[in-house]
């Protein structure tokens, strides 16, 4: 078993013990395993492909200057750890763009989108992200990382920072909101 | 653990459409729940419906070398960071390296070059010369009396 291989079978918190001693191989290991999955929830987030992989490859790249910041002895799982660099930076973005431009094509209808309107994909899409966009910060987080992401409310709630309790009520607080306005929208009503 | 109709709604929203993917804990009486409540079904149809809605949202793949741009992006910063004196030095003699025989040519080229150095330099009958016969006495000429102009 040569050493690419041997990496592969470790768990992510033994790469990053290799990435602290200055190995190259786990460091690439680790961002093949989990490019995709920091990039989904940065793109969610920012929505925009180069905005979501710079922030991927900026956090990668901060992992590899400095993988002290990880603490094993906090006993935070590297994933759950990374999403939060990840997320922050992407708020951070967020921030200076002061608001997430979203594309041309994804323009809210005025009032009363006619059939045509409805039955468009690209403008169901926009309808959708700009419900999504429109939630509390933390709401959109907890949808994003519990829906999109599939993670566990304790995984999330230690994630956003909150308790598992919060974070349901976050959850449920935006679900029930993005079904509210989408039942509205798809009934024909004006916002 | 009983679960009621409100509770039942609650987890619908908390945990999504599926029942059976409900935590462990609360996945049984849940299903209980909807068994015995026939108008929570509609509740659960109507939430597979906002869910589908949900999935619709727009994505982009990431491109397919964004890992091999990451990994690329590290080695030179890390190269830089530990870069020593011996480093340095042995990539300049890397840099400069010669094959066998071109290192054998230079080398016996370099040992002549030294012995006809060292030969020219034995054979030179001004290095017999003492250091005494250069020295000018100070005296002798302050007190020189020879021809002046």
């Amino acid at each position: 078993m040569n050493l690419d291989e041997k990496l592969l079978h470790l768990d992510d918190e033994s790469l990053i013990c290799q990435i602290q001693k200055g190995s190259h191989e786990a460091f690439g290991t680790l961002v093949d395993r989990h490019s995709n999955r920091f990039y989904r929830i940065a793109y969610r987030l920012v929505f925009s492909k180069d905005d979501a992989e710079d922030i991927v490859q900026e956090a990668f790249l901060k992992l590899w200057d400095r993988p002290n910041l990880w603490d094993p002895g906090k006993r935070a799982k590297f994933t759950t750890w990374f999403y939060r660099v990840v997320i922050n930076l992407c708020l951070d973005l967020r921030k200076k763009k002061k608001l997430i431009n979203l594309p041309e094509d994804i323009e809210f209808p005025d009032e009363n989108p006619g059939p045509d309107v409805l039955f468009d994909v690209h403008q169901k899409q926009a309808v959708l992200e700009r419900f999504i966009h429109e939630l509390p910060e933390r709401q959109q987080l907890a949808v994003n990382l519990c829906f999109y992401e599939g993670l566990s409310n304790n995984e999330a709630a230690q994630i956003i920072g909150v308790k598992v309790k919060a974070l349901q009520s976050l959850v449920m607080r935006a679900k029930t909101t993005l079904k509210h306005n989408v039942k509205q929208y798809l009934g024909g009503g004006s916002r | 653990m009983t679960t009621n109709f409100e509770q039942f709604k609650e987890k619908l929203l908390m945990y999504g459409a599926d029942v059976r993917k409900w935590p462990k804990d609360i996945r049984l009486s849940g299903l209980k729940t909807l068994d015995r409540f026939p108008e929570l079904q509609k509740l659960v149809a109507d939430e597979e419906r906002f869910e589908g809605v949900l999935k619709t949202r727009k994505y982009e793949e990431p491109s397919r070398d964004l890992a091999d741009r990451i990994v690329a992006a590290a080695l030179p910063k890390k190269k830089k960071a530990q870069r020593k004196l011996g480093m340095f030095f042995s990539e300049v003699l890397r840099e400069f390296s010669l094959s066998r025989r071109a290192f054998a040519a230079v080398s016996v080229s370099l040992i002549f070059s030294l012995i006809i150095g060292f030969t020219i330099g034995f054979s030179n009958p001004s290095g017999n010369a003492s250091a005494e016969q250069y020295q000018t006495s100070l005296e002798d000429f302050l007190n020189y009396e020879g021809d002046v102009l």
